[in-house]
């Protein structure tokens, strides 16, 4: 495509022989016809984005707040140069350049590489692509520009921080929230031997047991206990409410955080934990233990987003059957626009399980964005501290979070109520 | 984009001296001062074709000088030796240009020192003008009027000590519009200002526009003697000399021409190159500034820049030239192939090689010249001349992408 100064030039050349001829001015006619000899001689000049691309990342997965390392190794494999070329790696616009540049004016001859590292800040969690990566030849006398495209991707997770909180759960007034491992007879994923049955297609060969079938002339597989202590059970709120505050702080981002951190502590207690997400619709996580199991967490934590307006209630209805028999459960929330928030926990706790309410004071961080009167706020705190003084007497443990605290300063306060 | 920030730690450097992108490293670079120097040689080279063409002998400014001195009747404070009064030809033009190129230069240099002192020096460059302009004439009245006690409006021999500066500072005036484009394109190259290029330019052109005006033959009727002085280039009809592979495409004349649009466009292209390079140099963060990644790719690029200059201008010379010899080409072809009259006849034709002729002439081998780039594989051309240069010079060798770096 050419540009507006080329443009200027064929039009210039083009009045200057015309005007030249109107007057029967030479230099004017010559100056012309050089300008439009200039266009034509640089119409001949191409470049060329048959270039290969490869780019290596430090992570594919990483928290956030982490550093990526970015290097993109640009290659020029055909015979001839590419000519000055703008390289330009689409980065998502979450992410901050932290060092170095995701850009590059190159000229490469035939089999010539070039480097372009940078690294990326990822101050918010989720899951991006980085790419394609965008090629622009300009001519030298920036006469004529061509952009291209090379379909280049390279997808990263950006989980939720993982926050240490066994600190806190050892100072709560509870000398240990939970009892700790003990085996659950019963059969699952684990290391102890629980039982002797027949092989099923789909089993895994290595678990067959050789000398029961050596002995018994039919296959036998062993079954293994659950190594879980217990299961335990996280309720997220994602509706469209959790979006108050600003991006970084806001009732989703500290509850992503917080589920994540919880997540964390219990499955390397060897815990089973699952993760219940509501908003738009119930995205349900079965427990399960392990490392697998935490990066599923992790990666559903990433992708969570506020939207949709589905009531606790619809929720403990749908998977509190699901529930083993007093296995702890954590409802992450602001308890905001839900009325049956009260009526769902007292059912939950009339289960008999153990169930802490950790919700982000949405009041506070309303006030991060917008300014409420004085007054309005002290009523709006007032009404939320009835409306938790009243979860908590329905028997579950109760936690204000505030937008300033840590949450292992939030949990410290699990008796609170 | 990232701002100012440190260097990245996985970047390391051996040995001493080592480049960077930064300006003062970049300004002394081989490729940026050949440019410069490129930019000036073809702005001074394309000043001396204009004024050789259009001014010396015609309406140069030493003609000016002795018409004021005539009018005065006193030599101006100028000495012939700086005003090139006296002298014959371009040898006129000589001291003035140098003075030119030097206060162009300065002002370059100054436009490269902290604010602070730019003020200090214009203020200087303004006090000193007023000074010697009213400071003779106020140092004799004021102190006419202390010395003998009264006060009284300044007389006529204290007013005529104005005369000498004004002269002075208008001669100076004169010289300042005459080299103009040299003061303002030495500035723009050197001291990296668009504006004052364009302004350089600007001005060049506009003196070509006036004067292709002012020698139209209907306005020049109508200035009558005071027309005479103008030269008119009688370049439509005239024989061939220069040429190319043995065909006579131009005259002396036009040559003269089509290296003035040349070299304007050198001067144009070059000065703006430097600046856009150092502009992307500036720009980028610090990091980036010391990678020698991006060091040698500004090395090529440059390197690029400067055999596109030096290729793609030579072209465009040779393909102005062609362009207006193209009618000259083709009935040569003609002749030499079918031995007809026919193009003997044509060529005898006073229309083609007026205006029209000349016109439709070239724009028809430029159509085919834009054409011929459609048309022939230059891609292809381009492979095979770097296949056989790779061949010759032993291949090059493909860099493997390394497994993880950041392991």
């Amino acid at each position: 495509m050419w540009t507006r100064k080329a443009a200027f030039t064929i039009v210039a050349g083009l009045a200057l022989v015309l005007i030249g001829m109107m007057i029967s001015n030479h230099q004017m006619m010559i100056l012309g016809f050089a300008f439009i000899a200039f266009i034509t001689v640089n119409a001949w000049m191409t470049g060329h984005g048959d270039i290969e691309v490869q780019r290596t990342l430090s992570a594919d997965n990483l928290y956030k707040g982490d550093d990526l390392y970015v290097e993109l190794l640009v290659i020029n494999r055909s015979l001839r140069r590419t000519q000055t070329l703008e390289v330009f790696d689409n980065v998502p616009h979450e992410m901050k350049l932290r060092s170095g540049l995701n850009q590059m004016r190159l000229d490469l001859a035939p089999g010539e590489s070039a480097r372009i590292r940078y690294v990326l800040r990822c101050p918010l969690r989720g899951h991006y692509t980085i790419g394609p990566v965008s090629l622009r030849h300009r001519n030298t006398f920036n006469l004529g520009v061509e952009e291209m495209r090379i379909d280049h991707h390279s997808d990263i997770i950006v989980f939720p921080q993982v926050k240490d909180v066994e600190e806190a759960f050892l100072r709560s007034r509870t000398p240990k929230m939970y009892t700790g491992a003990t085996t659950l007879r019963t059969p699952g994923q684990g290391s102890e031997f629980y039982s002797l049955r027949e092989y099923v297609p789909g089993d895994p060969f290595k678990s067959i047991n050789w000398k029961a079938y050596a002995r018994t002339g039919e296959l036998m597989v062993n079954e293994k206990c659950r190594d879980a202590v217990t299961d335990v059970f996280i309720l997220l709120d994602a509706r469209e409410i959790s979006r108050i505050g600003t991006v970084l702080k806001n009732p989703l981002e500290m509850g992503c955080v917080s589920a994540a951190s919880l997540a964390s502590y219990f499955l390397q207690r060897r815990d089973s934990v699952a993760l219940a997400v509501y908003g738009d619709g119930l995205s349900y996580l079965p427990p399960d233990t392990g490392d697998k199991q935490y990066f599923k967490i992790l990666s559903t934590l990433a992708g969570v987003s506020h939207t949709g307006e589905m009531p606790l209630q619809a929720v403990t209805n749908s998977v509190s059957g699901r529930f083993s028999r007093g296995s702890p459960v954590f409802v992450i929330s602001s308890v905001e626009g839900d009325g049956t928030v009260p009526a769902a926990v007292r059912d939950l706790v009339g289960r008999g399980h153990d169930v802490t309410v950790l919700t982000p004071s949405s009041i506070d961080f309303e006030r991060l964005v917008s300014r409420i009167p004085r007054l309005s706020y002290e009523v709006l705190r007032m009404e939320r501290q009835n409306r938790l003084t009243s979860l908590a007497s329905s028997g579950a443990q109760v936690i204000d979070w505030m937008p300033d605290m840590d949450l292992a300063q939030a949990l410290m306060q699990v008796r609170g109520y | 984009m990232a701002g100012e920030v440190d260097v990245q730690s996985d970047i390391t450097h051996s040995g001493g001296h080592r480049n960077t992108l930064h300006l003062r490293n970049l300004r002394k670079q081989w490729q940026i001062l050949a440019l410069q120097v490129i930019a000036t040689v073809a702005l001074v080279w394309m000043y001396l074709e204009v004024i050789g063409t259009y001014v010396v002998g015609s309406i140069d400014h030493t003609m000016l000088f002795d018409t004021l001195e005539v009018i005065m009747g006193s030599d101006l404070p100028l000495g012939d030796w700086l005003t090139g009064v006296g002298r014959q030809g371009l040898a006129r033009f000589t001291v003035p240009l140098v003075l030119g190129l030097s206060l162009g230069g300065s002002m370059a240099l100054l436009a490269f020192q902290p604010p602070k002192i730019q003020q200090r020096i214009r203020i200087g460059v303004i006090v000193s003008l007023i000074v010697l302009l009213v400071g003779r004439m106020l140092l004799a009245w004021v102190g006419g009027m202390i010395l003998e006690f009264r006060l009284d409006l300044p007389n006529q021999n204290e007013l005529a000590l104005l005369q000498w500066p004004l002269m002075l500072i208008l001669s100076l005036l004169v010289l300042f519009v005459y080299l103009l484009p040299v003061i303002m394109g030495t500035r723009g190259i050197w001291g990296l200002s668009r504006q004052a290029v364009v302004w350089s330019i600007g001005f060049t052109l506009l003196f070509l526009g006036l004067h292709a005006i002012l020698t139209f033959p209907v306005v020049l009727n109508q200035l009558g003697a005071y027309g005479e002085g103008l030269s008119t280039l009688d370049t439509q009809v005239g024989t061939p000399e220069v040429g190319l592979l043995g065909f006579k495409l131009v005259t002396s004349q036009q040559l003269s021409l089509i290296l003035i649009a040349v070299l304007m466009m050198v001067f144009q292209e070059s000065a703006f190159g430097v600046i856009r390079h150092l502009e992307y140099a500036y720009r980028l963060p610090e990091s980036c500034k010391r990678d020698e990644e991006y060091v040698r790719q500004m090395d090529n690029v440059l390197n690029s820049h400067l055999r596109h200059t030096a290729l793609y201008l030579t072209l465009t010379g040779l393909a102005t030239m062609v362009a207006l010899g193209f009618h000259g080409v083709l009935l040569e072809i003609v002749t030499t192939t079918t031995g007809s009259q026919w193009a003997s006849q044509v060529s005898d034709s006073i229309e083609l090689r007026l205006t029209y002729g000349v016109v439709i002439s070239a724009l028809l081998f430029l159509g085919v010249a834009a054409t011929l780039r459609l048309l022939v594989p230059w891609g292809r051309l381009a492979q095979l001349r770097a296949l056989v240069v790779g061949n010759l010079v032993g291949g090059s060798e493909d860099e493997a992408p390394k497994e993880n770096v950041w392991l």
